[in-house]
């Protein structure tokens, strides 16, 4: 039971901040389906920069990944540009954008990860190696039964993103720009007449997006992979639209929505280890998020508040 | 304005878009110490449109050339399965995964069936198109009925396929040596592997014949009838549509169903026509970048054989390019990304180019106004 909340919040945190980077472009008006490319190209630059800097710290120093986290979210943020410029610039279609930048991000990943490798570091090898991110426990209130296995053998970076969730919460909800962010994804012509500029309050909001999905690749990359390379794409950054759609575009809901899958992953896991099961039926329970999806969005879509301006290119002409 | 002219017009920018890729893909390979020239050089002899140094025994520019329409034919069926679903509105980016669904029950049903060769190539065929058309056919159902968004679920069944597949080598159709699924019978195989012609040995693909079939159908559908009509309407706007009168429901269930059977084609002529087996765990990116040969190809059925053809010389030729010009291969699908990006703008070129035109009118307007006072 333990091992299932623990495996479970390790996942499913991750996810929570790049869905709430999902629910950033989202509310803003813009359909953002490139949360996938955006935590590869995180984790690309996180990891880049974690393995450039490893010879100066001692094996053991947090240190690296720290200077990983801050690179990561400016990675993400960086390449976030590119679908700002081909819907706010060029007024190309979001979705086929969307596309177009998890498919750059997957190619110059796999490409420069190589390049870099042979040119760089002198080995020819399509990884970075990182190490698994030490785990820590909160000493008293991680012996509450139950309750307490949520304090215990936490990755430090799951401490990080509750931080940044709130931040992001407050700012969303509590503030004047994050009231501007909704409005925008709502009827932006309100915005403009209020003195705003929509693509202005659009094109943060992506970059916000690209920031807080670098963030959530480069978790991934330390705690369940242990490197970068392309096995990084394995449609996380799909799974957090699922489920900012399912939170119905709202944070706290979607952070319910994120820890049932990852409830639903490590329970799975759980079980094939438990009855002992060959491990060819780990790929069976790999299925469990994904379905789980599906059926949720079979009965959760139907009444969805999706954001009324999602998609459209704002037209200042428009009526 | 003239039919020559509109064209034109269409193709100008997708022309600009793979200039504007190749320009800044040989900008990347001369900055990483090649030459560009050689390296496209060795792209066009790899895919046997331009002649090698030497070949091997058996071989011949023409060997590779027909590896390379064996390599390109389910491009084809899965540009034309994104186009179709394209023009009515509607994102395929399931194409994978329903290339994988088909080609793994053809597999079980007829490829290890031991059926005599006339009757198992139409069988592959048929239920290819059956299975692909049922996996597009949910898409399309769950989008009407519950409006689920395309994009996410077509994404959750790709992973739901793409495990489900694995379980099912891993535990019933593993060969132990290749760790991939047992290789399927020659007589089931679209592709005639090593077969002696003039004293070469070359894989001659029968599935090309069908996709050149499938281009004219997708052509005749769009243009021709009223169905195609009818999804291109709900493509171009579907509260229109639905006040013209057209059932929108039906029309985005069947644009779906008819882009799964293509992409199942697809998935029988790579699984059970290019190779023999499948690998686990594996999802291809052909449905990928179908999407960017579709979009280069302006989504018709005939610009769709010539992106094709272009966006399989970088795929294929992008082995024998790391040989002998030492670029890596990952670059082919850098090119592809860049190319993606410019045709994704396709649009605002297009706004450009007709405003620049109306500009050019006024003026002239203007000028001729002057010349009459």
């Amino acid at each position: 039971m333990d091992i299932i909340i623990i495996d479970g919040l390790s996942f499913a945190l991750p996810l929570f901040i790049m869905a709430i980077g999902g629910i950033y472009c989202e509310k803003s008006g813009v359909t953002m389906l490139a949360v996938e490319g955006l935590q590869g190209f995180g984790a690309f630059a996180g990891a880049l920069a974690a393995v450039a800097v490893s010879g100066i710290f001692a094996g053991n120093s947090p240190v690296p990944f720290y200077i990983a986290m801050v690179f990561a979210v400016a990675g993400g943020a960086v390449f976030a540009l590119i679908h700002a410029l081909l819907c706010l610039r060029f007024k190309a279609n979001q979705v086929i954008s969307g596309v177009v930048v998890n498919i750059m991000a997957m190619a110059m990943t796999a490409y420069l990860t190589k390049l870099l490798n042979r040119v760089i570091f002198g080995a020819a090898s399509d990884k970075f190696v990182l190490t698994v991110s030490s785990k820590i426990t909160i000493p008293v209130i991680s012996r509450i039964p139950v309750l307490g296995a949520v304090f215990t053998n936490l990755y430090p970076f799951e401490l990080v993103i509750v931080a940044v969730a709130f931040i992001a919460w407050f700012i969303m909800y509590r503030t004047r720009f994050g009231m501007h962010l909704r409005a925008c994804g709502d009827n932006p012509h309100a915005v403009d007449a209020a003195g705003r500029n929509v693509n202005k309050v659009r094109l943060s909001a992506i970059v916000i997006c690209g920031g807080l999905s670098g963030l959530g690749g480069i978790c991934f990359a330390y705690s369940i992979s242990a490197n970068f390379s392309s096995s990084i794409y394995v449609g996380y950054g799909y799974l957090a639209i699922a489920a900012l759609i399912f939170g119905n575009w709202r944070i706290l809901p979607t952070l319910g929505a994120c820890l049932l899958f990852g409830f639903a992953r490590s329970g799975g896991y759980r079980l094939v280890q438990v009855l002992q099961m060959p491990s060819s039926f780990q790929d069976l329970v790999m299925i469990l998020p994904y379905v789980l999806t599906l059926l949720l969005l079979v009965f959760f879509s139907r009444q969805n508040g999706a954001p009324r301006a999602l998609g459209e290119i704002y037209d200042k002409g428009a009526r | 304005m003239k039919k020559g002219n509109r064209t034109w017009n269409a193709i100008k920018i997708p022309l600009f878009a793979i200039l504007c890729s190749l320009v800044a893909g040989g900008v990347i390979i001369a900055v990483t110490g090649s030459n560009p020239f050689r390296a496209y050089y060795a792209l066009l002899q790899g895919s046997g449109l331009a002649p090698k140094a030497s070949y091997a025994n058996y071989k011949n520019i023409l060997t590779d050339f027909f590896s390379y329409v064996n390599y390109f034919t389910p491009m084809i069926f899965a540009a034309l399965a994104v186009a179709v679903a394209l023009r009515a509105g509607l994102f395929n980016i399931g194409v994978s995964g329903q290339m994988l669904a088909a080609g793994f029950t053809a597999t079980i049903l007829v490829g290890y069936s031991g059926l005599g060769s006339v009757l198992a190539k139409p069988l592959v065929l048929l239920v290819g198109m059956i299975a692909g058309g049922a996996a597009g056919a949910l898409i399309g159902f769950l989008k009407f009925k519950f409006n689920i968004n395309e994009v996410v679920s077509s994404i959750m069944l790709n992973y739901i396929f793409q495990y489900v597949v694995s379980f099912l080598i891993n535990t019933f159709y593993v060969d132990p040596v290749s760790r991939q699924s047992a290789e399927v019978s020659a007589a089931s195989r679209l592709t005639l592997m090593d077969t002696p012609v003039g004293g070469l040995k070359m894989d001659i693909p029968l599935g090309v014949i069908f996709a050149a079939l499938a281009v004219v159908l997708v052509w005749f559908l769009f243009e021709k009838t009223r169905l195609g009509y009818e999804l291109k309407a709900v493509g171009c706007s579907r509260s229109a549509a639905r006040y013209a009168g057209i059932r929108v429901g039906k029309c985005m269930v069947l644009s779906m169903t008819i882009s799964g059977m293509l992409a199942g084609l697809a998935g029988v002529s790579y699984y059970l026509g290019y190779v023999g087996s499948i690998q686990p765990k594996v999802l291809l990116s052909t449905g990928f970048d179908a999407i960017a040969v579709s979009l280069l190809g302006n989504n018709n059925p005939f610009g769709i054989i010539f992106s094709t053809m272009l966006i399989s010389l970088i795929g294929k030729g992008s082995t024998y390019m790391k040989s002998t010009a030492g670029v890596d291969s990952e670059i082919a699908s850098v090119i592809t990304g860049i190319i993606l990006l410019f045709s994704a703008c396709n649009v605002y070129m297009k706004w450009k180019l007709e405003r620049r035109r109306q500009e050019k009118l006024n003026a002239k307007d203007a000028q001729n106004g002057q010349g009459g006072v």
